[in-house]
């Protein structure tokens, strides 16, 4: 009788588990989701909106976690997924791009603070890559800041580590382009 | 030609993401989140006698969900009414344990009993004391 009785009871316990899993997860790469989430929505609150919700989806869909796949790459893989959903969401396309539209209407204000913003060399190279195409900008984030591998990255994004290649060497030179620019 | 991304780690930390972690109070957000999803269902507390009701009723023939719904509520079962599709759930969950297994005839799903749910059903059948049998009996007949 045993038998079903732990039946009852491993749900219980295998929620505790699941809780605890996701409070690690949270310490070790919170931040760094957080980051990457910003370089889609480049918000942040929406980031950090998103960043929560991340981490309550790892919680539900964590039974499907392959234990072959590091844990890693599996979560910045439903983080990468969310990002790109709430792009092409309704919400985001309809209301959050209207509002963009409002910068472009020059005011005072916003001129200055982006002054202060863009004069220094780290600001430059920066915004440069928050300006590149989303294809562009996710690989070299994840590549030159979240220091993953090419082959990570592949898992990630489920892009041809051929073409991730590609897209890295066509970043460089759309940056270049822009920075020659600039100066 | 060097590369112009470099600097990126350290540049990006000294301006678009200085002072910007995901803080506590987030953290805590997503935890209270996940507990009230799971207070919410209480489906994963199961009554054993619910569990052995399930088997007794597939124990001699195998047979589709709709009839042992239908048998567990002449057996006064009633934990799955008005909430039927919990059934299948917890049918789910028995043969994904291997206790029961399946059949798919003219569209039905047939459950019948596995050898390990012919164990259970019998050591449980030897372990409950024959007052406690009797007493559920009673309690079975009064309650009709």
């Amino acid at each position: 009788m045993n038998g079903l009785k732990q039946l009852a009871v491993t749900d219980e316990s295998m929620v505790l588990e699941r809780e605890e899993i996701i409070d690690q997860l949270m310490q070790e790469y919170s931040d760094d989701i957080l980051h990457l989430v910003y370089t889609y929505v480049k918000n942040r609150a929406t980031a950090e909106d998103l960043t929560q919700e991340i981490f309550i989806k790892c919680y539900e869909r964590l039974h499907q976690f392959n234990q072959q796949a590091a844990i890693k790459t599996w979560v910045y893989r439903i983080a990468s997924n969310h990002c790109k959903d709430y792009l092409r969401s309704w919400h985001y396309r309809k209301i959050t791009l209207s509002d963009k539209i409002l910068d472009y209407i020059p005011s005072k204000s916003k001129q200055v603070e982006e002054e202060i913003i863009a004069n220094s060399e780290e600001n430059i190279l920066t915004n440069a890559v928050l300006n590149l195409p989303l294809k562009y900008r996710e690989v070299v984030f994840l590549h030159y800041y979240e220091e993953l591998s090419l082959a990570e990255i592949s898992k990630i994004t489920t892009v041809n580590i051929n073409t991730i290649k590609t897209r890295l060497k066509r970043a460089k030179d759309l940056l270049k382009d822009k920075m020659i620019e600039e100066v | 030609m060097s590369d112009p991304f470099t600097n990126l780690k350290s540049s990006m930390e000294k301006s678009v993401f200085k002072d910007f972690s995901f803080s506590n109070e987030r953290k805590n957000a997503v935890k209270e989140a996940i507990r009230i999803s799971q207070s919410q269902p209480q489906f994963h507390s199961w009554k054993i006698e619910t569990i052995i009701a399930i088997l007794e009723s597939v124990q001699h023939e195998s047979k589709d969900g709709y009839t042992i719904s239908t048998q567990l509520f002449q057996k006064n079962e009633r934990t799955f009414q008005k909430n039927e599709g919990q059934l299948y759930t917890l049918l789910h969950l028995l043969e994904n344990k291997e206790i029961l297994t399946s059949n798919w005839i003219n569209k039905k799903k047939y459950y019948s009993l596995n050898s390990k749910g012919k164990k259970y059903l019998a050591t449980y059948k030897q372990d409950t004391s024959k007052q406690e049998l009797s007493l559920n009996h009673l309690l079975e007949e009064a309650s009709l």
